[in-house]
């Protein structure tokens, strides 16, 4: 490998066309902020499409100019990692609803000339699917070698796989759930009402003025707690405290505190409050086993009920939990697992043993990246 | 860890039928797998507790599953699959009957292999050294060594039928590479190891 780093630059495809919800909602125009990395191969099948998580974005990989960090995955892609990019054409997008350059509740409705805030149409995971399908039409890619993400982003790989079996080689999962447990939705739903009970939020509509930065931290603060394991937090700061000589009371005085201060800090500069309330909100709704069988289904390779699911035959399909997530736990992964082998995918899984919680997905890559390479190379 | 004993694939090729459903508990690095969807285009998983083996596994291109089988075949639906294997790991296992009972849920029909504990030079070992042969232990002393289970066939053979379970195949291994599928006088002392075709009775 060499030393000098990669860079990449986030583009944007801008569709001046309508883009249509599966609630019926219509939107004008659409923008899709993507990158990609390593190159096309003639025959246009080394593709392999990435999935970001809910706080993501399509910065998956390298470095943009002048940042000291690279991308939320770098660990996973580039070349000779686990997404190698001397082989595979990888791409990575913003989902739909988010704020990091494709269209959400933050960008502008052209009939207005505000932004939309609460009146950008309500959110499902296939929605953030089919605005990948005009991005992959947009590049001429209609074949896949894989689709994989964790998270969230498993969820996103999951639907697409399903509702488009015959784009797609394989599909790789990790640390997700084919729908969220009453828990799941109950820590969305703290952290939404955080938001909502900011009186900056105002209904939704605060662009032209303090954006609910509390509101949305304690969000994230909550969400940091489910992110990592109790014993990982017990280990890296216990009850030990930063400043003890302070007599200020009600301040973050715990490390603990301070960390999730941070992250709750830093969390606000880079994200809009109404793109977290939409898009947790897809995901609380997310029933991938539902959506499969539903009679509604209105978008997917075959209109025809269940003749989908066959497209799905000896496709290869690899799963990976991690063992102290309580937030995905492995018995999630695990129901995957079970549904897809009884479709007749060919399904393989790993249960990567780890303290690191949910996080784990995100920075314990050694494992993942080797059950990576050899289930990828194993495809052709 | 140890060698899964290849002698057995023939007879477990022999027994499994064309294109049929296969499970393999302990599958290893999936050579067994490997071998069955070649020979007999089995649409196979494996299961397997190292990450090491899961590694081979995905690299071969097989299904395989991490999972502890003495915990976790519960997920598995009844009837999900024609055979289920468990080829040289029954020594390992904390509750066998629970493991076999298990496997005659999930599948039709059990292939189980076994080492005769019963066999002369076992019998030899403990007689002469006051312990069980590090041999047969594979690895470790008394306290940390995998196999955890010595059972002789006559042994296995009855206490299987005692839980419900018909032994409808077996072929036993005698010295100098003679297999056979009759019990000959003195089996139990003489054979080294054995593998059954086993169903609910």
């Amino acid at each position: 490998m060499n030393d000098t780093p990669a860079l990449v630059e986030t583009q944007v495809l801008s569709l001046e066309r309508p883009f249509r919800f599966e609630s019926g909602d219509i939107i004008p125009r659409i923008d899709v902020a993507y990158e990609t990395y390593g190159r096309l191969n003639e025959r246009r099948d080394n593709a392999v499409l990435i999935e970001h998580a809910l706080s993501g974005d399509a910065h998956a990989a390298f470095y943009h100019p002048g940042d000291r960090k690279p991308g939320w995955w770098d660990c996973m892609i580039g070349p000779g990692k686990a997404f190698d990019t001397d082989r595979y054409f990888v791409i990575c997008s913003n989902v739909v609803g988010g704020c990091r350059g494709t269209s959400g509740p933050a960008s502008i409705d052209p009939a207005t000339g505000r932004p939309y805030g609460l009146t950008f149409p309500p959110l499902s995971v296939r929605d953030m699917v089919e605005v990948q399908r005009v991005l992959l039409g947009h590049l001429g890619i209609d074949r896949l070698k894989c689709i994989a993400g964790g998270s969230m982003g498993g969820m996103q790989a999951l639907q697409f796989f399903c509702d488009y079996p015959l784009q797609f080689d394989s599909f790789i999962c990790l640390a997700s759930a084919m729908k969220h447990s009453a828990q799941q939705i109950a820590f969305n739903e703290v952290g939404r009402r955080a938001i909502m009970a900011d009186p900056r939020w105002n209904g939704g509509d605060y662009y032209a003025a303090v954006p609910p930065e509390g509101g949305l931290s304690v969000a994230r603060m909550i969400g940091h707690i489910t992110y990592l394991s109790e014993k990982m937090m017990q280990e890296k700061f216990g009850r030990l405290k930063k400043d003890k000589e302070s007599k200020a009371i009600f301040r973050p005085s715990f490390e603990v505190e301070h960390y999730l201060d941070h992250q709750g800090i830093s969390f606000v500069r880079r994200f809009d409050a109404n793109s977290y309330l939409y898009i947790t909100n897809a995901i609380d709704n997310f029933d991938l086993k539902s959506s499969l069988s539903s009679r509604e289904r209105f978008r997917g390779e075959s209109r025809q009920r269940g003749a989908h699911l066959k497209g799905m035959r000896g496709k290869r399909g690899l799963v990976i939990s991690f063992s102290s997530d309580w937030l995905y736990p492995p018995s999630q992964s695990k129901e995957m697992v079970q549904l897809f082998a009884a479709l007749g995918v060919q399904v393989s899984y790993a249960e990567i043993s780890t303290e690191h919680g949910h996080d784990a997905f995100l920075t314990d890559y050694h494992r993942p990246s080797e059950i990576t390479q050899g289930f990828l190379s194993s495809l052709s | 860890m140890y060698k899964i004993p290849a002698q057995n694939y023939p007879i477990i090729q022999e027994w499994i039928a064309q294109g049929s459903r296969v499970l393999d508990l302990g599958c290893g690095d999936g050579s067994l797998l490997k071998t069955l969807a070649v020979t007999r285009q089995v649409d196979g998983i494996g299961v397997e507790i190292s990450h090491e083996m899961i590694l081979k596994c995905i690299g071969k291109g097989l299904c395989v599953y991490q999972a502890d089988i003495d915990k976790d075949l519960s997920e598995w639906a009844d009837g999900s699959f024609d055979y289920v294997v468990l080829n040289a790991t029954l020594q390992v296992i904390t509750r066998p009957y629970r493991v076999i009972e298990e496997m005659l849920r999930v599948g039709k029909f059990a292939i189980i292999s076994i080492s005769n504990f019963g066999y002369a030079r076992n019998r030899l070992r403990v007689l002469a050294q006051g312990r069980v042969s590090s041999r047969v232990r594979l690895s470790g002393g008394w306290h940390d060594s995998p196999v955890l289970r010595f059972v002789s066939l006559r042994e296995f053979m009855s206490s299987v039928r005692e839980i419900g379970v018909e032994i409808m195949d077996a072929r036993y291994f005698f010295p100098f590479n003679v297999v056979s599928n009759t019990r000959w006088p003195l089996y139990n002392l003489l054979a080294k190891e054995g593998i059954f075709r086993l169903r609910r009775a």
